[in-house]
């Protein structure tokens, strides 16, 4: 080091220019000395400098040979002089951020919250909407129909976004430009017994999906024990075997060697267990991992009651296949839509057609690339993770500004250390590479304390979007490619927020600064230059936490409206008790029985008022549509003769709370053989018969007529946000073809969570087999809003964190400012100023400040509130409650923020004032 | 010299003639070479410029450091200086180097050998 270090400690030249210089002159001397030698030999000058040359040798040769070994040596040394430095620099950095343990805790904690916000977001969105299925070359998959309707299921009119079994085959053997094209579907809930011969064998209710043969082979997964599905599962008739996902292998079968071969009871069906899937294998469902596969012509035998497989008229398979390669998806889309029409056009009913028709060329037939899978929880999640993404960037950049200007402060308070190094000989860039090395060590730290507080985040975010019995299953884990992302989100924030207070703190002049800060008057004139950017720093995080109180205001009061919002029934004091009377083999007179029995029996449950049924339930997902014909009115557009529809029991709306606006409830005495009646709600009512008394005229539904004895105001029964749609009620009793599995409305007099055991209790004792769940309705509504809340509640969460964060931004700054200003503050008082007249002084200053922030936020607000508009409920673009709350809320936290320093600015006296100088 | 049997000195011998050369002190380059010609009466240095590339790969090694510095006659010359790497070099190599030798002498001095 010795001769490297003293060239460097006098700034002696170094580098290959005195590589050069130092091997011509070592080469020179040595002839030099050999030629004085020879000559005092007795040799003449002449002789002797050429026999030195020639004892010598080849003078060119060595001296290149010397030149590139001293250029060697130059770059090793200049690489282990970098490294040192680095380590001297972090290691100094380390030691002067720990002699400061409160302002390096408070950096560390804003920056983690910062990133870790930004990385837990940037994990759900990972989950969500980026990372491909874990399948080979995943980027040739393309699906086709809707990717969201996962457990879709319509019979009527073909549909497009989900397709019947027959035209799924249709386009499977026919398609040319996939190598191959596969089906799966959804599973109601099945009861699986994985040890039947057990002597009361568990029941658990697994996710299942039916999957054509070619399931595997399309996505090239193969097995990891046993085998997959091949085309002896796509004979029909199916055949009963099931392949189960490892992760199901380990929690349920116990990672049994041995399971292959076994059987399971699916429904009671016996199946066969003949392989399991890679680990990390989770089916094309993201956010929902898939534990078994049935073959899908396996149905009918699994769901005894409904054969889906036959039947033209029942949508609900999904498909997605593999691009052959060198075909690109406009080609696929092209043949396979055009197959796809032309197989369901082709065996549809005349009525069908033009509306098959009609809506495919409203709506083209979807194909899309198919990487990312389906997903039901993407759809509907994609806003929410937009306005979190971008409520989070807010928070960072917020986080970053506070940052810069605490960094700004402490390298301002160093200035005096900063001038004594450079006086002493310290360059600038080595300086301004120390204090980015302290923002690296500061960022890397933040960086890892970021990971811990995303990896906790993730969680919380998780169990706050899916609050009640259905938890969303989605895999967001913090990987690789996450730590990559929080990395590059630390070091880009420690970039913002270091760069500009170094090049700052090292752009001194050097007198002023070692004179002692300048005198007190002199700062009343400069002490805005090294502090403007502070201030607007302020001012940038104030403008940022309106644009999040705006946006949070909005989200607030839209939640707000949906939860006050008169859904047309009395939702308070309402349970509904699902009841699996399907299941339980009820069907036709037993079913009627059994519903009138259910409701005796839990009527007479205390504190229960009234009891009534109804198949879809309330905000249970559920839904049917029915075609009527109304003598009288004259359809126009096909779609015109649906409604909505439900068979209901007696006394259904005065159970529900629901208001009739004429005529009667429906009753028990509409029973079977009864004369055939229904309740039609205001919309259809409007719909068609305007303002004329729908009251005992009559519509029919499949040519059996029914006389309008009700008109009921609009229920939402499903959806918060959607339009009132036309409805129409009937008896159970009344309407064919109202098997299935159906749901109590019981009212009572309290919460009805406490009467929850007692009803479950009456219900059981009916039949165990009915396994009913009392759920309140308000809180299925909240279910069904879940989403809305768990935006509502992140961005109150983040609109706060930068509230707070702009609140300590401003104090930092107004308390460095008047620590500065001592002096003159005391000059002031000295020269007579009211104490009163200081503190106002700051204040507005202040308030001058975020006013200035407000004005540059208010705008932005308006204009990201756009980005919210498809989240928002009952309210405006330009909601005045949540601006006018914005500014009240930051003006106020600006006055407290500022008031302790200004307070402390009015009690300065001239003696003070003149020892802190 | 020109009827003497052409024994290369091999690079690994400099080395270790420049450490010995090293090895009572700070020398410059001329130092070194004049050293190795006195002590084996011009023997063994071919072309006297052969000895710069070796030292300056001794002092890339660490085995030397060297320093600019004033010579006997007031000029400035560079001054190598054994380090420790290289003084410990010195002593493995020199053991090793005399093993070396005396195998290879005592194989040159052999009898005929015996038939077994």
């Amino acid at each position: 080091m010795s001769d490297r270090f003293w060239r460097r400690a006098f700034r002696l030249e170094t580098g290959p220019k005195r590589v050069e210089r130092d091997v011509n002159q070592e080469i020179a001397f040595h002839l030099e000395m050999r030629t004085r030698k020879l000559v005092a030999a007795g040799f003449t000058p002449d002789a002797a400098r050429a026999a030195a040359l020639a004892d010598f040798g080849d003078i060119p040769g060595i001296r290149n040979e010397c030149l590139s070994i001293g250029r060697d040596r130059e770059r090793a040394m200049k690489i282990s002089d970098l490294w040192t430095n680095a380590r001297q620099d972090v290691a100094y950095a380390v030691r002067s951020l720990r002699k400061q343990p409160a302002f390096t805790a408070v950096v560390l904690l804003i920056l983690a919250i910062g990133i870790g916000a930004n990385t837990a977001t940037f994990a759900l969105i990972d989950a969500l909407m980026l990372r491909p299925l874990p399948v080979p070359h995943a980027e040739q998959l393309v699906t086709v129909g809707d990717p969201s309707q996962t457990g879709s299921m319509s019979s009527g009119t073909p549909s497009t976004d989900v397709v019947s079994y027959p035209a799924f085959a249709d386009v499977r053997d026919h398609v040319t430009t996939l190598s191959g094209l596969y089906a799966s579907a959804g599973t109601s809930s099945l009861d699986v017994r994985v040890a039947p011969s057990a002597p009361d064998p568990a029941v658990t209710h697994p996710r299942a999906r039916y999957v054509s043969g070619n399931f595997f082979a399309v996505l090239q997964v193969h097995a990891a024990m046993g085998r997959t599905f091949g085309e002896a599962e796509d004979v029909a008739g199916g055949s009963p075997v099931v392949v189960i996902s490892h992760a199901y292998w380990q929690r349920e079968l116990d990672g049994e060697q041995s399971v292959i071969g076994r059987q399971i009871s699916i429904n009671g069906v016996m199946l066969i267990i003949v392989g399991v899937t890679p680990e990390g294998f989770t089916g094309d469902v993201i956010g929902a991992s898939t534990d078994l596969w049935i073959p899908l012509l396996m149905q009918p035998q699994v769901t005894r009651y409904a054969n889906w497989v036959d039947d033209r008229n029942v949508s609900w398979l999904l498909m997605m296949g593999r691009l052959k390669p060198g075909v690109t998806l406009a080609q696929a889309r092209g043949e396979v839509s055009s197959l796809e029409l032309h197989s369901i056009l082709d065996h549809a009913a005349p009525d069908d057609r033009p509306i098959v028709e009609a809506s495919v060329r409203e709506t083209q037939i979807r194909i899309e690339p198919g990487a990312r899978g389906f997903s039901y929880y993407r759809s509907t999640y994609a806003r929410a993770l937009v306005i979190l993404m971008a409520a989070v960037v807010l928070v960072v950049l917020v986080v970053c500004a506070n940052v810069a200007n605490l960094m700004l402060a402490r390298s301002a308070a160093r200035s005096r250390e900063i001038s004594v190094r450079m006086a002493l000989g310290a360059g600038r860039s080595r300086l301004v590479r120390q204090l980015l090395t302290e923002c690296l060590v500061l960022g890397a730290a933040a960086g890892a304390l970021g990971l811990l507080v995303a990896t906790w985040a993730v969680r919380m975010l998780l169990r706050i979007a899916s609050q009640g019995p259905t938890p969303i299953p989605l895999d967001a884990h913090i990987d690789g490619r996450m730590m990559a992302y929080t990395g590059a989100v630390s070091l880009i924030t420690m970039a913002i927020f270091g760069v500009l207070p170094a090049l700052r703190a090292t752009r001194l002049d050097l007198a002023t600064t070692l004179r002692g800060q300048g005198r007190a008057l002199n700062a009343l004139g400069s002490h805005t230059g090294g502090f403007g950017i502070g201030k607007w720093l302020v001012a940038l995080q104030v403008a940022l936490s309106t644009v999040l109180l705006i946006g949070t205001g909005m989200l607030v009061h839209s939640a707000r409206q949906m939860a006050t919002v008169n859904l047309g029934m009395d939702r308070d004091n309402l349970a509904v008790v699902s009841v699996e009377a399907r299941k339980a083999g009820y069907s036709g007179p037993r079913l009627e029985a059994l519903m009138r029995d259910l409701v005796a029996r839990v009527e007479r449950v205390p504190g229960v008022t009234a009891v009534t049924y109804s198949k879809n339930g309330l905000f249970s997902g559920s839904e049917g549509a029915t075609g009527i014909r109304v003598p009288g009115y004259e359809i126009r557009v096909d779609s015109e003769k649906y409604v909505t529809f439900d068979a209901v029991g007696p006394g259904y709306f005065h159970a529900i709370g629901a208001q009739l606006l004429r005529g009667r409830d429906l009753s028990d005495a509409d029973r079977r053989g009864a004369a055939r009646v229904a309740v039609i709600n205001e919309t259809a009512a409007r719909f068609y018969f305007g303002d004329t008394n729908p009251i005992s005229r009559s519509f029919t539904r499949h040519d059996t007529a029914f006389t309008i004895v009700g008109v009921v105001r609009d229920v939402e029964e499903q959806d918060v946000r959607a339009a009132p749609v036309r409805r129409a009620y009937f008896t159970m009793s009344q309407l064919a073809g109202s098997d299935g599995s159906y749901v109590l409305e019981v009212r009572t007099t309290g919460n009805p969570s406490n009467s929850a055991k007692p009803i479950r209790e009456a219900v059981l004792a009916v039949d165990r087999a009915l396994t009913p769940e009392v759920d309140p309705v308000n809180s299925l509504i909240r279910q069904s809003t879940a989403q809305d809340w768990l935006v509502v509640q992140i961005v109150t969460f983040f609109g706060a964190l930068a509230l707070v964060l702009a609140a300590l931004g401003l104090y930092g700054v107004m308390a460095y400012s008047t620590t500065r200003r001592t002096g003159e503050f005391g000059i002031r008082a000295a020269l007579g100023a009211a104490p009163g007249a200081v503190t106002r002084m700051i204040l507005r200053e202040a308030l001058t400040l975020t006013a200035l922030g407000v004005a540059i936020g208010l705008p932005a607000g308006l204009a990201a509130a756009r980005l919210t508009r498809g989240q928002l409920f009952d309210v405006q673009l330009v909601d005045p409650i949540s601006l006018i709350t914005a500014v009240v809320v930051l003006v106020a936290t600006a006055a407290v923020a500022s008031y302790l320093p200004a307070r402390r600015a009015a009690r300065v006296g001239p003696l003070e004032a003149l020892r802190a100088e | 010299m020109a009827d003497t049997l052409d024994v290369n000195l091999t690079r690994g011998t400099l080395d270790l003639l420049i450490l010995k050369a090293l090895s009572w002190g700070p020398r410059h380059g001329y130092g070194v070479v004049e050293w190795i010609e006195s002590a084996t009466d011009d023997a063994l240095l071919v072309g006297e410029g052969t000895l710069y590339p070796a030292l300056h790969r001794l002092e890339r090694a660490g085995h030397v450091e060297a320093e600019w510095g004033l010579s006997e006659n007031n000029r400035q010359a560079k001054f190598y200086r054994l380090s420790a790497t290289g003084r410990r070099r010195l002593h493995s190599g020199s053991a090793s180097w005399h093993q070396f030798v005396e195998a290879a002498s005592r194989a040159l001095r052999s009898a005929a050998p015996q038939e077994a």
